[in-house]
């Protein structure tokens, strides 16, 4: 009975650290509308000019299909831009004292971290859901099931790429550390994927096709592409869907857990450069 | 006030090489006011923080109500209130959905923390400013911001940093009195300040922190009493205070003629004052008035640690 109103306490706790990060939303609007701007872009003029200019056929595609590839490479990068991009709110939290005064609410420090690790998944899900709905439509591929459990596949990523940030941001506690790495690792982790190009052609490039086998966006967008046109992508994804959909499960467990971690043993206020 | 809220035990806190507080040790008894006086850096908001468990000891302990802040910290979070010296908002939060974010966060159901947040907003005077944005409020009214998060918390320690800094005269009496009613209703009271009137008029007793260690603790009473001569009595003669007067006098401190009118800088003043009357009067000197005054605080505080801070001036 004690253990079930522990629970329910420290469901209380992540259910108010989501609605934290909910009514913080506003502030990133701008931010958000420059992504959704470039995101706009690329499915209106730059897509369908790649997809012309691919060579398709030689993987087994048409030019659509690779229209649709790119699709939901680009959707996985946003939404991995975009929850990455929570590194700045959390070091202008840092700044302000926010994160002091999280430090000292009643609630234990492993609940917060996975709190403020969900709460910020959601929200950045939040961001990319029209973008979301835009690729749905574009693809042409309304059955519900699946709209669902591509949402809950970029959910579950997106958490643990916010557990990820809020580890490495809260440790180096360094707007300028937070800003470079955070821009490397943008810029590094979306070219050495599968975001525009399918593992069946990296497979020419060693080192360029080990990287993106073991790069977490290779794996939700080659997941999603498979939820949406399993035969047409079958062949030239990573792996199989349940290897990739264990893979964001155990990405998503382990950099919450770390976030867990080393905010309750390592974090603490002051000190921020 | 016997049972102990809070106990600091060698307690070391150090940032890199700088050590913001030194070895300290001292007990916090429930139900008191207990103010942490200091100059800027010297180490009372680190030791606040560390109570609240924000800061992790580098070593030693802080105990509250016998848990400790290294190895039970769930358990002193859930006893421990603070309002922070720089109110922790960012500019584009409200008041009303910071604290109302905060009243169910401590622990009040949806209707209960709307009515506890309306009246502590209603009270401070900040239901009129409810609606707007944090950046839009001044320094004042984002400390009673601060402080309301304590007041609505009730918290069985509430931890206040400078609370009264930047806020009118007004506003100032009246966060005092809403703070005694904190104390009133079962709180232990710890308050850190630089305005030697706040310490005075709020703290029961004080701890004088300079560069990371406690200098003087005790009761207003007892820190004055610390001061060599501190103790001033004025007296008024009916004659001019001559040699011999003078010699009288000295036998009971430091003494300084002006006329007809004598300064004594003596301990214990209105002991000495006693005996002080009887010499002169079995010396046939008329008194016409004899006034006992008691060292400001500020003389205290600048007793122990005025004289070193010129030192490391000059």
């Amino acid at each position: 009975m004690i253990y079930m109103s522990s629970l329910l306490k420290d469901l209380r706790y992540i259910l108010l650290l989501v609605q934290w990060d909910l009514m913080k939303i506003v502030r990133r609007v701008i931010f958000v509308a420059m992504r959704s701007t470039w995101f706009v872009i690329q499915v209106v003029f730059f897509g369908p000019v790649i997809a012309q200019m691919v060579n398709a056929r030689g993987i087994g595609l048409d030019v659509s299909s690779y229209y649709n590839f790119y699709l939901l490479g680009i959707y996985t990068s946003i939404l991995f831009t975009i929850t990455a991009s929570r590194a700045y709110d959390i070091a202008e939290e840092f700044e302000e004292g926010i994160i002091e005064y999280q430090l000292s609410l009643p609630m234990n420090r492993k609940i917060l971290a996975l709190g403020r690790a969900i709460g910020s998944g959601i929200a950045s899900t939040l961001f990319t859901l029209p973008m979301f709905l835009t690729v749905i439509i574009l693809a042409k591929e309304f059955d519900l099931l699946t709209i669902a459990i591509s949402i809950v596949s970029a959910l579950i990523f997106s958490i643990a790429i916010s557990g990820f940030v809020l580890t490495t941001t809260l440790s180096i506690k360094s707007s300028d550390a937070t800003d470079i790495i955070m821009g490397v690792l943008d810029a590094i982790l979306i070219r050495l994927s599968t975001i525009f190009y399918p593992a069946v052609i990296l497979k020419n490039i060693a080192p360029y096709y080990y990287a993106a086998i073991i790069n977490p966006l290779s794996y939700l967008a080659d997941l999603l592409r498979i939820f949406y046109s399993f035969e047409e992508f079958g062949e030239i994804v990573i792996v199989n869907p349940e290897a990739m959909a264990s893979y964001i499960l155990g990405l998503f467990i382990g950099f919450t857990v770390l976030a867990m971690y080393v905010i309750e043993k390592k974090i603490e206020g002051g000190g921020w450069r | 006030m016997t049972e102990k809220a809070i106990e600091i035990i060698n307690l070391v806190k150090k940032f890199g090489n700088f050590v913001a507080v030194d070895n300290i040790s001292l007990t916090i008894y429930s139900g008191e006011i207990f103010g942490l006086l200091g100059p800027n850096g010297s180490g009372k908001t680190t030791t606040l923080l560390t109570i609240a468990t924000v800061y992790k000891p580098t070593s030693g302990d802080v105990r509250v109500y016998g848990y400790s802040v290294v190895s039970d910290g769930d358990k002193v979070r859930k006893m421990v209130g603070i309002a922070f010296q720089e109110p922790k908002a960012l500019g584009i939060d409200k008041p009303y959905d910071l604290l109302l974010w905060h009243a169910k966060v401590v622990g009040y159901s949806g209707e209960e923390a709307r009515k506890v947040v309306k009246d502590v907003m209603e009270d401070l005077g900040l239901w009129e400013h409810r609606n707007k944005y944090f950046y839009q409020l001044s320094g004042g009214t984002r400390k009673k911001v601060e402080i309301a998060k304590v007041l609505i918390q009730k918290p069985k320690v509430a931890i206040f940093d400078e609370p009264t800094a930047q806020v009118d005269v007004v506003s100032k009496h009246y966060l005092w009195d809403k703070i005694k009613e904190l104390k009133e209703e079962g709180s232990t009271i710890i308050i850190a300040t630089n305005d030697m009137f706040e310490a005075e008029r709020m703290c029961e007793r004080i701890a004088i922190i300079y560069k990371g260690k406690v200098k003087a603790i005790g009761t207003i009473k007892e820190l004055k009493d610390f001061v060599p001569l501190g103790d001033t009595i004025e007296l008024e003669l009916a004659s001019y205070a001559d040699q011999h007067v003078l010699d009288i006098l000295s036998r009971f401190g430091k003494v300084r003629g002006l006329g007809n009118k004598v300064l004594i800088y003596v301990n214990r003043g209105e002991e000495v004052a006693i005996d002080i009357i009887d010499a002169l009067r079995r010396s046939g000197v008329k008194i016409v008035r004899i006034m006992v005054k008691e060292p400001s605080l500020d003389d205290v505080f600048f007793y122990i640690t005025g004289a070193k801070l010129k030192e490391e001036i000059s």
